[in-house]
């Protein structure tokens, strides 16, 4: 017995600090980190993402606007999952041929904002990572907005 | 996002000469239902439907080739054939003029496949592998429309 607290003593400078340090350890682990007051602010990019993924469009028929988003949506090779007239949504997804485990989905809402003019807004994801390529909604819109001009004609 | 080629784009429209998108629709509904699919989603404001079928995936090719490929690699190799597909539809129809006098169908078949397990080496291969593709075959599209056009009492155009 006595052999063994003096085994003790002699290794307790190297227990103490060992033991300190795990209980810090478990001490920091219970502190879990603290949202920010600002995780729900708007960051700046997230401004720049909303810019290039609504446009204003000249309809005044919030039904042919719709119509031609899915018109658009069916030409760029998507499979429309989901439509709305009254909340004006419309909810489409493709395989990303040829992998074809890759998934491309998309979100479009129509939103009268005066008399002669619907704002239109996309968001496309790819494999659960939105798409912040400016390019892609550049085309999608340029498309839309071909379409309108050739059903109004 | 680049624009679906026109030639899968051809297949899958046809064009007919009624005001009536209702009657259009329903009659698409009706044809869908035909050939064993159901109706899961329908938005007549904008001449939408989506319909699907579940149905078995295995083929005896795929056995014959998993067999061979099994007695080829020495029992090392056990492919995953596939079990379980979903073949889906979604169909819009809309006025192609300000006048409604012209209709255009639009019709897009999609198949998911899921996969049974199998085996590499001394991997175990889970089952649950999946894959998605569209449906290219213009057959499919060309009997979906002969069967709308006859019911709708129309005959059904391509431009």
């Amino acid at each position: 017995m006595k052999r063994f607290h003096a085994a003790v003593r002699r290794k307790a400078p190297f227990f103490a600090p060992a033991l300190l340090l795990a209980a810090t350890l478990l001490l920091a682990a219970c502190n879990a980190p603290q949202p920010g007051p600002d995780i729900l602010a708007p960051t700046e990019e997230q401004t720049k993402l909303r810019s290039f993924q609504s446009r204003t469009l000249e309809v005044a028929d919030r039904q042919v606007a719709l119509r031609a988003v899915m018109a658009v949506l069916q030409d760029l090779g998507f499979i429309i999952e989901r439509a709305n007239e009254q909340l004006g949504l419309v909810t489409a997804a493709r395989f990303a041929e040829p992998n074809f485990n890759d998934l491309v989905a998309v979100t479009v809402t129509v939103r009268a904002v005066d008399a002669g003019h619907m704002l239109v807004r996309a968001n496309a994801v790819h494999n659960n990572r939105p798409v912040v390529d400016p390019e892609t909604y550049q085309r999608f819109f340029a498309a839309l907005e071909r379409s309108l001009f050739l059903t109004k004609g | 996002m680049s624009p679906d080629s026109p030639r899968h784009r051809a297949a899958q429209t046809r064009y007919f000469e009624t005001r009536d998108a209702t009657e259009l629709l329903s009659a698409s509904a009706a044809v869908l239902q035909d050939l064993g699919f159901h109706v899961e989603e329908s938005v007549h404001e904008l001449g939408f439907l989506r319909a699907g079928k579940e149905r078995s995936a295995r083929e005896y090719g795929q056995e014959i080739g998993r067999v061979a490929v099994l007695i080829l690699s020495l029992g090392k190799l056990i492919i995953p054939v596939d079990l379980h597909q979903k073949i889906a539809a979604t169909l819009v129809a809309r006025p192609t003029d300000t006048s409604g006098t012209r209709h255009e169908v639009r019709i897009m078949f999609y198949r998911v496949v899921w996969q049974g397990d199998g085996h590499r080496n001394d991997d175990y291969v889970p089952p649950g592998g999946q894959r998605m593709e569209m449906v290219r075959d213009p057959v499919v599209y060309e009997q979906f429309f002969a069967k709308l056009s006859k019911a709708v009492f129309l005959e059904a155009f391509t431009l």
